[in-house]
């Protein structure tokens, strides 16, 4: 069964943050806005991370209904948002 | 009447930096050997390599696709900064560019585009001055084909057969020639020839036009025509009188001003004429005070800079955004519509991004739509005229502006601008246009922006609206389909697949279904504008971002609210990528 455990999905997520933004996502604060935190975090860097974070979870997300620009916002927020959909998957 | 409207600029300012602006001010300082007179220049390089995509390129604004010209106006202006402040412009710009090269020995704006001119010039001058490689030894043969029978060079091969020369034209095929070679060489052209359409486009006043039969002298046409010449080893036939011409356009606030009664000293103006100054041997130091202070004052805060004094730095799609969405009070209204419809070049009908810049199909469009022009017709008459008698392309299709190369965006802007502004279009531009969407078919009801690209909604949705201006002949059966294929199952319409939706693909959607008279899912419509609807009252581009992505989203999505509400407001046919 895959893990809920909060620091493991946040651990998966910094991972995928580093592929694209290196240094800038090791040292990133688990609040920090991405779009403030991260240099070259527009629309388009936005979605792939989505997609990554998709493709490393296997999961989809409404991009519609999920309120996005909320849960992806920082990596706080989505790794609570990955956990809650983790268990729906699970219960 | 417009002298005061461009002075005193009623339209609205959108705050940003320009790309062209922020290149020709730095190219512009560096021929000064002034340079070092930047207060910041970390933060112009910052705006620079914020442009640049993951794909190597550089795009005109974030978030676009890259092109050959944002990519070398980026990698020369990075280049004339400090290398402590430049960084790396790295291997991979130079992959991209290479990606450009079209089969014919020419490059194209975005891989897999006809080449055209202007591409080119930018893409050799990219590879040979930034990357210090050599472009292949077809693109001789492709440069020879640009003269057309009256001597001078066409922006294609193809343009060169309808015998379309243009001074523009003529220096970035010269300036490739000699960027490749050196200089050194063998002229791909008739020498006696080319020099003699060159010559023949100065004035007896000393300024230069474009083309054959312009009226009215102008900086941008004489500072290429000079470099034209200065390349080929040759003069003009009055360098004297150019040089008087050149210096009669200095301000007395201490800058040029682009040609005779245009009142407004702008970043392009003191481009060309430092630039036309400098390629005929004058001595600039006269001149480099003033110019330097006035293009320091078009600085903004986001680092890169605008084409005059930021606080009147109006554009025409900011403008219209604002007109569209009902920003304005009625008087605000009239003055913005003045403004707008004073942006327009003495040698071309259509309207401009900015003032003094140069007619763009899109801008002409949303300015139609906004009332630019409504009760003018021979205005309007003349931007038709324009359309077709001097920009639409030998395939039928039209490019972002005149020598562009074809794209579906500008070619279905161009057929909703001939609705907007002639009953009876002539049936050959028509037909042309119907050609060129057939060419950009990917399997039947499905289109691409260029011929053999991948089909997207949105070239799809734009090649059935311009099928159906132009001859009647698209089928509301391939809307539908299109629409059902892109439709998110929670609300709006995706560019590709369906899964992400974005603003600009759902306005084309509901734009396209309701020329079509298919109906509208309201409930599907609403609950994505709640997606994208921010916190300030704006909209964007995504359900993914926070913040509004400005006028255009905000004005897009003001308008879908418009068609939601019981009055149904109609959709103004607006197109933008």
């Amino acid at each position: 069964m895959p893990t809920t455990d909060l620091t493991q999905i946040h651990d998966r997520v910094r991972t995928v943050l580093e592929k694209r933004f290196g240094d800038a996502a090791r040292a990133l604060a688990p609040d920090a806005e991405l779009s403030a935190a991260l240099p070259g975090f527009d629309s388009l860097a936005a979605l792939e991370y989505v997609s990554a974070v998709e493709s490393e979870f296997g999961i989809e997300v409404d991009f519609v209904a999920d309120d996005v620009r909320y849960w992806f916002s920082t990596l706080d927020r989505t790794a609570t948002y990955l956990r809650e959909r983790i268990e729906d998957q699970a219960a | 009447m417009n002298h005061d409207v461009l002075l005193r600029s009623s339209g609205v300012v959108s705050g940003e930096s320009d790309l062209w602006c922020t290149y020709a001010a730095v190219r512009t300082l560096s021929w000064l050997g002034r340079t070092g007179d930047l207060p910041s220049p970390e933060t112009v390089a910052g705006f620079l390599a914020s442009r640049r995509n993951t794909d190597g390129g550089f795009a005109w604004s974030a978030g676009m696709t890259s092109d050959a010209w944002a990519t070398y106006y980026c990698t020369q202006a990075l280049a004339e900064l400090p290398a402590d402040v430049r960084g790396t412009t790295g291997e991979a710009s130079s992959a991209w560019v290479w990606s450009t090269l079209h089969a014919d020995g020419g490059f194209a704006m975005t891989p897999g585009q006809t080449s055209d001119v202007w591409a080119t010039y930018y893409a050799v001058r990219t590879l040979v001055e930034i990357y210090g490689e050599r472009p292949p030894e077809a693109l001789f043969d492709w440069l020879a084909a640009l003269q057309a029978e009256d001597g001078g060079l066409a922006w294609s091969p193809a343009h060169a057969k309808n015998g379309t020369s243009d001074v523009r034209a003529c220096y970035y095929a010269v300036t490739a020639w000699s960027t490749a070679t050196g200089g050194r060489g063998p002229l791909p052209w008739n020498r006696e020839r080319l020099t003699a359409w060159i010559r023949a486009r100065q004035s007896t006043a000393g300024g230069f036009t474009f083309q054959a039969g312009d009226t009215t002298d102008c900086l941008w046409a004489t500072f290429r025509a000079t470099g034209a010449l200065a390349r080929l080893g040759e003069r003009p036939r009055d360098p004297e009188g150019c040089v008087a011409w050149i210096r009669q356009r200095l301000h007395p606030d201490g800058s040029f001003t682009r040609w005779p009664g245009y009142p407004v000293p702008d970043v392009w103006a003191a481009f060309c004429a430092v630039g036309a100054l400098r390629e005929l041997g004058t001595d600039l130091d006269e001149v480099a005070d003033g110019v330097v202070r006035t293009v320091l004052s078009f600085r903004t805060p986001q680092g890169g800079f605008t084409y005059r004094a930021p606080g009147f730095a109006s554009d025409v799609l900011t403008t219209s955004a604002h007109l569209l969405a009902g920003r304005f009070t009625d008087a605000g209204a009239r003055d913005a519509l003045r403004w707008t419809e004073s942006c327009v070049l003495p040698n071309e009908s259509g309207v401009m991004y900015m003032p003094g810049r140069g007619s763009e199909v899109r801008c002409t469009l949303w300015a139609l739509s906004a009332g630019a022009f409504r009760d003018d017709a021979p205005a309007r008459a003349a931007v038709a005229d324009w359309l077709t008698d001097a920009i639409q392309n030998p395939d039928g299709g039209f490019g972002y502006w005149e020598g562009r190369a074809s794209d579906m965006v500008s070619t279905c802007a161009a057929a909703e601008v001939l609705r907007l502004t002639t009953g009876e279009p002539p049936a050959a531009a028509l037909h042309g246009i119907a050609g060129y969407v057939a060419s950009c078919e990917t399997e039947p009801g499905r289109y691409a922006n260029v011929p053999g690209g991948r089909s997207t909604l949105r070239a799809t949705l734009q090649g059935l609206r311009a099928l159906h201006r132009a001859t009647d002949s698209a089928d509301g059966a391939r809307v539908a389909d299109a629409l059902a294929r892109h439709r998110v199952r929670g609300g709006g319409f995706a560019n590709e697949g369906n899964r992400v939706p974005d603003l600009l693909s759902t306005y084309e959607a509901v734009l396209t279904a309701d020329v079509f008279g298919l109906p509208l899912d309201a409930g599907h419509l609403a609950a994505f504008l709640d997606s994208v609807r921010t916190a300030d009252a704006g909209f964007a581009w995504t359900p993914l971002m926070a913040t509004s992505g400005g006028p255009l989203a905000d004005c897009l999505g003001r308008r879908l609210e418009l068609r939601l509400s019981s009055a149904r407001h109609a959709l103004p046919p607006l197109a933008l990528s």
